[in-house]
């Protein structure tokens, strides 16, 4: 066999896991400069936190995907069902969460022997709002046929926040710089799960569509 | 190098992750905005070959920090540990993390236990055969009792399981006699595992070997 042919199958073996690892974004159009540009920045950004032992959210809004990462590396992915977006040229850098999803904990009382009920992923709220430094807010519901109530509660926020934007700009006649905002759809139980994984100060990066 | 089924599972793994998003989602209400990226300065063809040569140089910073050694990797929500080497699981094991409970300290102050396992990246610190538990004070005042003062008496054989894996500040990978409830959240914040894949996670884990909690 000819050196070429050996160099050409060790490569041919090599390739498949090298490639999937080099493209950090494999669904990215290659051609499309804006697309490009953002998944620069991003990787800029991600770059910083894998650098670091600490984990990490990704919200991809090409895919419509939250990433859980750690070390460059997926740990898990929750998928969203709709977002929708304000002010997302606003957006720069890494957000860091101000503080985490409440969630009520049970006190261990030691003078009784009635063992106290864990938390689980079911205590988790389906939806609530996360508060990023700097300035970023994401509103996380569950998708409207799960939790009509809950659905119907986060856009009445967004509605009220949006009204209270739009009088305070005619009120003093200034546009009001506005804060990146997202709402985000996901599954309730997905909803659970992210409010799980998020811990106070934990990072955010957003990758954002390419305006065609 | 990767072997051929390693690679092609690599790349059916790939297609799997890819296929796993669906293809429909997109943005549903009429407010999302897309963002106009910065126009570019240099000439069409130039800018975008320098901008994808940027995306590439990139991409290979990112890969070069994943971790390229076995690593654990614990999901406290689902009460998993997998042992995973790259994309591949090694070990998928059913585990018991942190309950979330609380417990007040004693004396004055506002001061708590929270028994929550802790989030981030750590590296298997100690690595023990038949470890004892040296009880700490929560697990006295838990129980009701007091406190011992003797040292000897904080000390509890064969509740640990065969092995522990330390990372740092108390917390552990270790046995357990309660394997009923395993895949819940009901321990002080260390990580239980069976006898079994126990047994496998001491095996694999070198002193140094990053755990990946979330």
């Amino acid at each position: 066999m000819s050196f070429c042919a050996v160099f050409f199958m060790l490569l041919l073996m090599g390739a498949p896991s090298q490639a999937g690892d080099l493209d950090a974004f494999p669904d990215l159009n290659l051609n499309d400069p804006g697309a490009v540009q953002e998944a620069a920045r991003v990787l800029q950004e991600e770059i910083k936190l894998a650098a670091r032992p600490q984990t990490y959210l990704l919200i991809d809004l090409v895919t419509s995907t939250i990433h859980i990462k750690g070390r460059g590396v997926e740990l898990h992915r929750v998928p969203i069902v709709a977002w929708s977006a304000k002010a997302l040229h606003n957006l720069k850098g890494t957000h860091r969460l101000i503080v985490r999803p409440p969630v009520v904990r049970r006190k261990i009382d030691p003078t009784t022997s009635v063992e106290q009920e864990p938390i689980s992923l079911a205590d988790m709220p389906v939806g609530y709002t996360l508060s990023f430094t700097p300035s970023l807010i994401i509103d996380v519901a569950p998708v409207a046929g799960e939790n009509p109530l809950q659905w119907l509660k986060a856009r009445g926020n967004a509605w009220w926040r949006s009204l209270k934007d739009e009088t305070r700009s005619l009120s003093t006649g200034q546009s009001t710089t506005q804060g990146p905002h997202l709402q985000l759809e996901v599954s309730a139980e997905q909803a659970q799960s992210l409010a799980w994984s998020a811990v106070d100060g934990m990072a955010l990066v957003v990758r954002r569509r390419a305006d065609k | 190098m990767a072997s051929v089924p390693t690679a092609l599972s690599s790349l059916i793994l790939i297609g799997l992750l890819v296929a796993d998003v669906p293809p429909n989602s997109q943005a549903l209400f009429p407010s999302s905005e897309p963002f106009t990226p910065s126009a570019p300065t240099k000439a069409g063809g130039h800018h975008l070959q320098s901008l994808q040569a940027q995306y590439k140089s990139l991409s290979e910073q990112l890969s070069r920090l994943k971790p390229h050694q076995p690593y654990i990797l614990v999901d406290t929500a689902r009460n998993h540990l997998y042992v995973k080497r790259r994309q591949e699981v090694v070990l998928d094991a059913i585990a018991s993390t942190g309950s979330g409970t609380i417990l007040d300290k004693p004396g004055e102050g506002n001061d708590q236990w929270v028994f929550d396992t802790p989030r981030g990246e750590f590296l298997v610190q100690s690595k023990l055969t038949h470890p004892a538990w040296v009880k700490p004070d929560w697990a006295f005042i838990e129980e009701g009792q007091e406190i011992p003062t003797n040292q000897a008496d904080r000390v509890e054989q064969g509740v640990l399981g065969e092995y522990a894996l330390g990372f740092g500040k108390g917390y552990f990978i270790h046995g357990t006699l309660y394997t009923r409830f395993l895949g819940k959240n009901v321990t002080h914040g260390c990580i239980r595992l069976n006898d079994g894949d126990l047994k496998r996670v001491y095996t694999f884990a070198r002193i140094g070997t990053p755990i990946i909690i979330f």
